[in-house]
């Protein structure tokens, strides 16, 4: 796990930019499916064939950034966001291109922190001039999070764990997954954070009997914290809602089912803020039975995301689980 | 009479957006003898059927939302308390001292509960109390709650229907059990008049959330026409536009998701048959089933047609049987007026 889990992370995947990770997840899990084809969004779809119903599962491969909207006469670049990012979280960080190209951010004078907004704010990529700075980005060039990740007791602290982490725990189910009943779609989604474009596609070609989005959840665990039940190390979390779905009664129960009788710590999620890629799965066409596995995450959407690595194990195990013995 | 029973008995079920079954199997019970047959599809939708004569008569759907806005435990706290969010549009301030229902293991009465006026600071007197501060109190020791009780499981306002007079109802889940209600007196009303269409009258899950069972069943149905049922604002004289008054009949809407030659043969239905109707003209997208039929595959053409309501996404959510009754007579005219040349005159502008 943490081989790949370090690999992914690193791994530079904006919304509409997801092709290294791509072909990063491709080559771990190709020797393991019996197809895998890219669609035209750019979704990686990794079929296990199987007698049995339809079964998709997705973790999107797709990570926040912000994208390059201007460049001044002295080389500062101004920005927009791609997914939801809060100038909060930018202050201090390092961010990094496509091509290598790093960059720092600064903001304007301000008479009050409160009113940092985007507006106020630029990278720094150490040009001294447009000239200087066009030669390493361009308008609409997007940059990510710069940080690798850190080990901390069981814990994993990175950026993009959100959702590089589903992207790893389905990689493992794959790829440890040795025989099921069931026909399994595990889909590496692109462009969930700007609104959960890809899985919507990929539902659409795939027309499963099932869905589940595997992504990370808020929890409630720090202090003061808004009122959460979900804490990191007590297990993955089985979907009860999220702001784009209403897992369905059968799905969610199904899955306690399997976490009980095979002894899985199991917590509910309930999200009022924040979809995944079960909202649109389950408005496929006629509509699919859909939830969801997620893995506790704090400080979701920062450089520095915090999962519980056993959470992750066994969000594996539930999986594996589910996959080989669920009936739709 | 059987329009208020079958109001009377879905209001005062349970069904918070997500889990709809009580209703739907009320709805089948009540539709079935009037439907060629009925099924309900992946995500819950009950879709009962009358068939037209022949393979390929044009669709009609009509849909009403069985769901309502409703509550989900989110935290069981020391003491045996509830913490909850909302699902659905629930108005927060009213959740205060309402009965609910907590269905968990079993199903368990409870109260949300307040801190009483005597110890409130006065700053706190003149505010409503916000939903993270309110709890359920089931009256059961901690540790049962634990038993019984989980994380996840779905709380409901427990409220019996009252009659403010004979034809004047209030309750919980108005919205949008009375277009349930309609569907089905539609589909009584069409038993003794000729149709030359398929009729569909599906009770759609989870309207409250974001219409997504009209989303899905309308993909399947793949209709011609599509009616959304739900209920609008009445008789408030605190609302500054003109709004529908309770009891005046159906409020038919006109706007962009209305389909104009729907719209016309729906009000030449009413003048012609003398149903009282009212008109809602409505420039905005409608938050209701219509927003999501009118473009389900290459488009449906589509309207809303609503019951007036008093006291919205309350527990005392006041209309009157009669403009039920009016609406299923109305869309049962309308749809026996239907053929399959004024079907193919919708796509001539």
């Amino acid at each position: 796990m943490k081989e790949i889990l370090t690999k992914l992370t690193r791994l530079y995947g904006p919304s509409g930019h997801e092709e290294f990770v791509r072909d990063a997840i491709k080559e771990m899990v190709e020797p393991h499916c019996d197809e895998v084809i890219v669609d035209p969004l750019g979704n990686l779809i990794a079929h296990k064939k199987g007698s049995g119903p339809k079964l998709m599962l997705a973790a999107h491969m797709d990570e926040i950034g912000v994208m390059v909207t201007d460049i001044d006469k002295e080389g500062f670049l101004r920005f927009t966001k791609v997914g939801g990012v809060s100038p909060h979280q930018l202050l201090g960080q390092r961010v990094v291109f496509k091509n290598g190209t790093f960059g720092v951010f600064g903001h304007e004078k301000l008479d009050d922190i409160k009113d940092l907004k985007f507006e106020k704010m630029f990278i720094d990529i150490g040009a001294t001039s447009r000239e200087e700075a066009e030669e390493k980005v361009s308008l609409g060039d997007v940059a990510v999070f710069d940080r690798d990740l850190v080990e901390a007791g069981d814990r994993w602290i990175a950026k993009g764990l959100d959702d590089r982490a589903g992207c790893a725990v389905l990689i493992k189910v794959l790829q440890e997954l040795s025989s099921s009943p069931n026909d399994i779609y595990a889909v590496f989604t692109v462009q969930e954070e700007v609104g959960t474009r890809g899985a919507k596609t990929s539902a659409y070609s795939i027309e499963p009997d099932l869905g589940l989005a595997v992504d990370v959840t808020l929890v409630g665990d720090t202090p003061k914290a808004p009122t959460n039940a979900v804490a990191l190390g007590k297990g993955p979390t089985i979907k009860v809602k999220d702001a784009l779905v209403l897992a369905h009664p059968q799905v969610k129960e199904s899955l306690v089912e399997v976490a009980k009788s095979h002894g899985i710590p199991y917590q509910f999620e309930i999200l009022d803020n924040g979809g995944t890629d079960a909202g649109p799965i389950h408005l496929t066409k006629s509509g699919v039975k859909s939830g969801g596995v997620s893995i506790p995450c704090r400080y979701v959407h920062s450089p520095t995301e915090m999962v519980s690595k056993t959470d992750m194990d066994n969000a594996v195990k539930l999986l594996k689980a589910y996959l080989t013995s669920v009936q739709v | 009479m059987e329009i208020k029973d079958f109001l009377e008995e879905t209001t005062q079920a349970t069904g918070a957006s997500g889990y709809e079954t009580q209703v739907a199997s009320i709805f089948r019970r009540y539709i079935e003898g009037v439907s060629d047959e009925v099924w309900t599809d992946p995500l819950g939708n009950v879709i009962a059927v009358r068939r037209g004569p022949r393979e390929n008569s044009p669709k009609i759907m009509l849909a009403g939302h069985m769901d309502e806005i409703g509550l989900v435990i989110t935290r069981i706290e020391d003491g045996g308390f509830l913490r909850f969010t909302k699902i659905g549009g629930i108005d927060e301030r009213t959740l205060l001292a309402q009965e609910v229902r907590v269905h968990g293991r079993s199903t368990l009465t409870g109260v949300i509960g307040a801190k009483p006026p005597h110890i409130q600071e006065p700053d706190e007197r003149r505010k409503s109390v916000p939903m993270d501060k309110l709890f359920i109190d089931v009256g059961l020791e901690e540790e049962k709650v634990r038993e019984l009780v989980s994380v996840g499981d779905i709380a409901t306002i427990k409220r019996k229907v009252i009659s403010l007079n004979c034809d004047t109802l209030a309750g919980k889940a108005m919205d949008d059990r009375a277009g349930v209600a309609v569907v089905l007196a539609t589909f009584r009303e069409l038993v003794r008049l000729k149709s030359q269409v398929t009729v569909y009258g599906v009770a759609t899950v989870q309207e409250e959330v974001g219409t997504r069972g009209a989303q899905t069943s309308t993909y399947g149905i793949d209709p011609d026409i599509g009616i959304g049922i739900d209920v609008t604002f009445a008789d408030r004289d605190d609302l500054v536009e003109e709004r529908a008054k309770l009891g005046k009949g159906p409020v038919i809407a006109i706007g962009p998701q209305v389909h104009p030659k729907v719209y016309q043969r729906m009000v030449e239905t009413a003048r012609k048959r003398g149903i009282d109707y009212q008109i809602d003209p409505s420039p905005h997208p409608f938050g209701t089933d219509t927003a999501p039929i009118q473009v389900a595959r290459s488009g449906v053409a589509s309207i809303l047609v609503s019951i007036p309501l008093r006291y919205m996404h309350t527990s005392v959510e006041t209309l009157k049987l009669r403009d039920i009754e009016a609406a299923g007579r109305l869309l049962a005219e309308f749809i026996s007026s239907i053929d399959a040349e004024f079907v193919e005159g919708l796509s001539c502008f």
